[in-house]
């Protein structure tokens, strides 16, 4: 397992995930909006998650961080990228990494570049060996038939010589 | 069709013979006898990457940027005939992140804290990283502080003697480092480990305590879970 594994299979502990969202339903409540911090907190928490949602609502909110908060958008942009790793998104999180290296040289973000170029390439592997397996099912029932044709074929030769 | 019958009994046998003298075919054996947990944290550019940069490559990393989030890396090291991997949890000194990479002190058990000796505020600082590490650790999680860029003695803030003492006082090893020539780095994550196997020898750690940062991999291979929980000691460990 690569380095990068070790850090997509990462889940979030599930008392954080409810500490942040607390604070983050907590603020929503009191002052009708929430700080950039809380979101922050609580979308990092939430693209750690296990379950499929929780991800999907935490790139929600990074979407919105990056678009309206330039300071931070490196970190938007990185777990942008991470969340998409994790729902198995490579294309969109392949999108973001391209659009961070375009603006700054990072190794941590071409260590995560390098996975989805990984993961994509597999799947395109994985088509061409799916269509070469069908192929060679094809060849073995073929050679079967065959195989056994010129087997009784044999059989017959000896029976008909007796 | 009897000549086909014996080749299929001979295979029968060689496969058997097979499963029988390598059982663990199919698993590939672990090239390690335990795993233990480490964090690194400290201020915002003391240079906790580049220390595991230094460590896991033998390499010094120019111009490291700031670390997002948190950052992994390992290396398998020997104490005492054993073969440990250690797994490096390299944490964003950004104050942005400090409240969410709480996360990962939880179960760590080593905890490398770093300040830049030649910027007082990063030592100054110590105090509340050190709180935090031990609300969020063990008792038995064994703290290292490094003083890093050693090399860089012209403009020195802080001396070894009153690091050594704070260090001292506080029950933590300490030695001063350099991530950019090497110097000491590999001593620090060498001497946490010897320092956490002779508390697993000493009893003083309990591997069966989920939370303790140490798997025990026993001889018999078995195989590993990608999340998090099932990874604990607890699950793993035969004792």
């Amino acid at each position: 397992m690569n380095t990068m594994d070790e850090l997509l299979n990462e889940v979030v502990p599930q008392e954080d995930l409810e500490r942040f969202e607390k604070k983050y339903n907590h603020e929503l409540e009191l002052d009708g909006e929430v700080t950039t911090e809380t979101k922050f907190e609580y979308s990092f928490c939430l693209v750690r998650s296990r379950y499929t949602n929780d991800i999907r609502k935490g790139i929600m909110i990074l979407e919105e961080l990056a678009r309206t908060h330039p300071d931070g958008r490196r970190d938007y942009i990185y777990y942008l990228a991470f969340g998409n790793a994790r729902i198995k998104e490579y294309t969109s999180g392949l999108k973001y990494c391209r659009a961070f290296l375009d603006i700054e040289s990072n190794d941590q973000v071409r260590s995560l570049e390098s996975e989805f170029q990984e993961y994509i390439k597999k799947q395109s592997d994985k088509e061409v060996a799916k269509g070469m397996a069908v192929a060679g099912g094809a060849a073995l029932v073929l050679g079967g038939i065959l195989g056994l044709g010129i087997a009784m074929a044999k059989n017959k030769q000896k029976r008909e010589k007796k | 069709m009897s000549k086909v019958r014996s080749v299929v009994n001979r295979l029968h046998e060689r496969i058997d013979y097979l499963i029988e003298k390598c059982p663990n075919m199919t698993a590939a054996p672990y090239n390690y006898n335990y795993i233990f947990k480490y964090i690194i944290i400290g201020d915002m550019g003391v240079g906790k990457s580049c220390l595991l940069h230094q460590f896991t490559e033998k390499k010094f990393m120019a111009n490291c940027p700031h670390t997002i989030g948190v950052e992994f890396g390992t290396r398998i090291i020997e104490v005492d005939d054993k073969k440990i991997k250690l797994q490096i949890w390299d944490t964003a000194g950004q104050e942005r992140f400090r409240a969410v990479t709480r996360s990962y002190y939880r179960g760590a058990a080593g905890a490398l804290m770093v300040y830049d000796i030649t910027r007082r505020s990063t030592y100054n600082h110590l105090s509340s990283w050190l709180t935090d590490t031990r609300n969020l650790t063990n008792p038995s999680t064994v703290i290292f502080l490094i003083g890093n860029k050693s090399d860089l003695e012209s403009t020195r803030e802080v001396t070894y003697e009153e690091a050594k003492e704070f260090a001292d006082e506080n029950g933590l090893m300490f030695l001063e480092a350099s991530a950019m020539t090497g110097q000491n780095v590999e001593e620090a994550f060498l001497e946490t480990a010897r320092k956490i196997y002779q508390n697993i020898q000493e009893g003083r750690l309990d591997l069966n305590a989920s939370e303790s940062g140490v798997q025990h991999r026993p001889s018999q291979p078995s195989r590993t879970s990608l999340s998090n929980e099932a990874t604990g000691a607890k699950d793993q460990c035969s004792c």
